[in-house]
């Protein structure tokens, strides 16, 4: 059995045993499932025409509440298609487009906030689908890059493991602590933080400053690739054994690759996917995207075997945030909501490469700077104060 | 729950399928088994038609991950830990791009998942199936995922003797193979038509 075969084996069997796990454990402590939690709320809603009731005989808009947003399912897709071609233009910014979709275009957080004192229960089961429904739009797409990764076997797998560890405490503890909990407000004024945060990557990424650094980056590698890189592409013995785990502690783990040695705190990793996970599970956005450039500025590491490892922790925490929320947990989603923007954002993934030639990329970062920071002002102020000071939030 | 428009057109066709035997119970899983099915092979479909489109500059952006990708291990096996960092730093953005691409595209192949659960939230929303020894029970999307991965992996298996999946193949595993092995792109695929000579 070669090298690369055992480290495969292994790892599936990691994944295996850690999903097993984290399925015991939701089972454990979840609640018995119930049919008809969201009619049980809503029938502990007043009803009536009022803000914060429910005419039972009005239309029935997200989820099948009377009176809920409803609009043409067109929308839904030209909104998807908005998100997927962020995506394939830019990246980040997508799936924070898809939470400014479900937060604002499409109404539902004002809709869940009017419930605030007449049905709180009501209220955070509506923020608890929007979460969800992000989470869909982001974390669930990411699994077949997460397989097209793991398949090459190029994992750390005591970095996997840590990265794993911390993303399934996050992707139990944080739905245990904040499902059936969270206010919509309280939710949004979340979100504007990360857009801020995204704000200032991207921000930071417009800059002489940061577009120097980039340039000086590629013109470093183009200058040792015509000066080294020998076309017979030779591997030695040594080179060729990838990774090896060299040393296991509680402090320090080594490990060399292509003759160079490499180490880190395991509490890193550990934190880094509790924390990545934990944002992901809580915002329903980010986590994924958020793993590589962990690995690579906490340890260093390469991006050959990062994308495999990173692929292990995305994966297991994703399994364990969706099942949590939605089979354990029974939050409800609007599946027909989340098909048609699905087939948006399909339509955008096949536009932003076609589009992507004609607009330079400094520019689009620029303009979703600006947008973030008008999300941002708008979700913390709606958040944290109540009201948003910005328009359309 | 009143039907949307599209289901009620839809759901003589698919109900058809939970009507196969006499018997409630293996009627679901059935039904459950042959929606789980037409999700797939619907969504195989459409993100077959989009890595059409898309190809040359999935190859673009993949090629360019794996050439500083490349160099950076090639920096690494020389010992030049300056140029590694920059190479590595190049192939990170490069690779960040692609990774968010994929996230587009996969869209391509989930949507019919959620389409499909759309229609059964409708017909088995209050189903319940007890788990032995427990007191608790699984729901229809329980079921669906459940019997969606075995369905998944199969299919997997047989696609990769189809002939039309190695075109897609290739994009994907282009540009995560391991340095010894990389070929350029050009070299694996026939070239493009502003590409020829």
């Amino acid at each position: 059995m070669t090298r690369k075969t055992q480290l495969i084996i292994t790892g599936l069997a990691v994944l295996m045993v850690m999903a097993t796990l984290a399925l015991l454990a939701t089972l454990v402590l979840a609640e018995p499932a119930l049919a008809g939690k969201l009619e049980e709320a809503i029938a502990k809603t007043p009803v009536g025409e009022a803000a914060g009731m429910i005419h039972p005989g009005a239309a029935k808009g997200f989820m099948g509440i009377p009176g809920a947003p409803h609009h043409f399912f067109l929308f839904y897709i030209l909104w998807g298609i908005w998100v997927g071609w962020i995506f394939s233009s830019v990246g980040a910014f997508g799936g924070i487009m898809a939470g400014v979709g479900h937060i604002s275009v499409f109404g539902l957080s004002d809709f869940a906030g009017g419930f605030k004192k007449t049905s709180p229960g009501l209220n955070k089961m509506l923020t608890d689908s929007i979460r969800t429904s992000n989470q869909y739009l982001v974390g669930l797409s990411a699994l077949i890059s997460s397989f097209t990764y793991y398949r090459m076997g190029r994992l750390v797998l005591p970095l996997g493991l840590c990265l794993a560890v911390g993303g399934i405490l996050a992707g139990y503890l944080v739905p245990l602590l904040t499902v059936g909990k969270m206010d919509v407000s309280v939710y949004v004024g979340f979100f504007g933080i990360v857009v801020f945060a995204v704000a200032f990557v991207l921000f930071y990424e417009t800059t002489p400053a940061g577009q120097a650094k980039k340039k000086a980056a590629k013109a470093a590698a183009k200058a040792f690739e015509a000066a080294h890189i020998k076309k017979s592409g030779e591997v030695s013995a040594e080179h060729a054994k990838g990774v090896q785990v060299t040393h296991w502690g509680l402090s320090r783990i080594a490990f060399t690759f292509y003759g160079q040695e490499f180490s880190f705190n395991p509490i890193w990793p550990l934190l880094g996917g509790f924390v990545i996970n934990g944002i992901s599970a809580l915002i329903g956005v980010g986590g994924g995207f958020l793993y590589v450039p962990f690995l690579t500025s906490v340890a260093g590491l390469p991006m050959f075997i990062v994308a495999g490892t990173s692929a292990l922790a995305v994966l297991v925490g994703m399994i364990v945030n969706i099942f949590n929320m939605m089979v354990v947990r029974q939050v409800p989603v609007d599946f027909i909501l989340i098909s048609t923007e699905l087939i948006g954002i399909a339509i955008g993934s096949v536009l932003g490469p076609v589009t992507s030639k004609k607009i330079p990329e400094v520019w689009l970062k620029r303009i979703f700077v600006a947008l973030a920071i008008y999300v941002g002002i708008g979700y913390l102020t709606k958040g944290f104060m109540g009201h948003s000071i910005l328009p359309g939030m | 729950m009143e039907m949307h428009p599209l289901y009620l057109f839809l759901d003589p066709y698919l109900i058809w399928f939970f009507r196969l035997t006499g018997q409630a119970e293996v009627n679901f899983y059935l039904g459950t088994l042959a929606v789980a099915i037409l999700a797939l092979l619907v969504g195989e479909f459409t993100s077959f038609l989009a890595s059409f489109v898309v190809r040359r500059h999935f190859e673009q952006v993949a090629g360019e991950a794996k050439k500083y990708q490349d160099v950076s291990m090639e920096a690494l096996k020389s010992g030049d830990r300056p140029a590694y960092e920059a190479a590595n730093e190049v192939a990170n953005d490069a690779f960040s791009k692609s990774f968010f691409m994929q996230i587009a595209l996969s869209a391509t192949f989930f949507w019919p998942i959620f389409f499909f659960l759309g229609w059964m939230q409708y017909r088995f929303f209050e189903l319940e199936f007890p788990i032995p020894f427990t007191g608790y029970s699984l729901g229809y999307i329980g079921v669906f995922i459940l019997l969606y991965i075995p369905v998944y992996i199969l299919f997997k298996k047989i696609k990769r003797k189809l002939s039309y999946s190695r075109g897609i193949r290739v994009i994907l595993d282009s540009y995560t193979e391991t340095p010894r092995e990389s070929k350029g792109l050009l070299d694996r695929l026939p070239p493009a038509a502003d590409q020829q000579p």
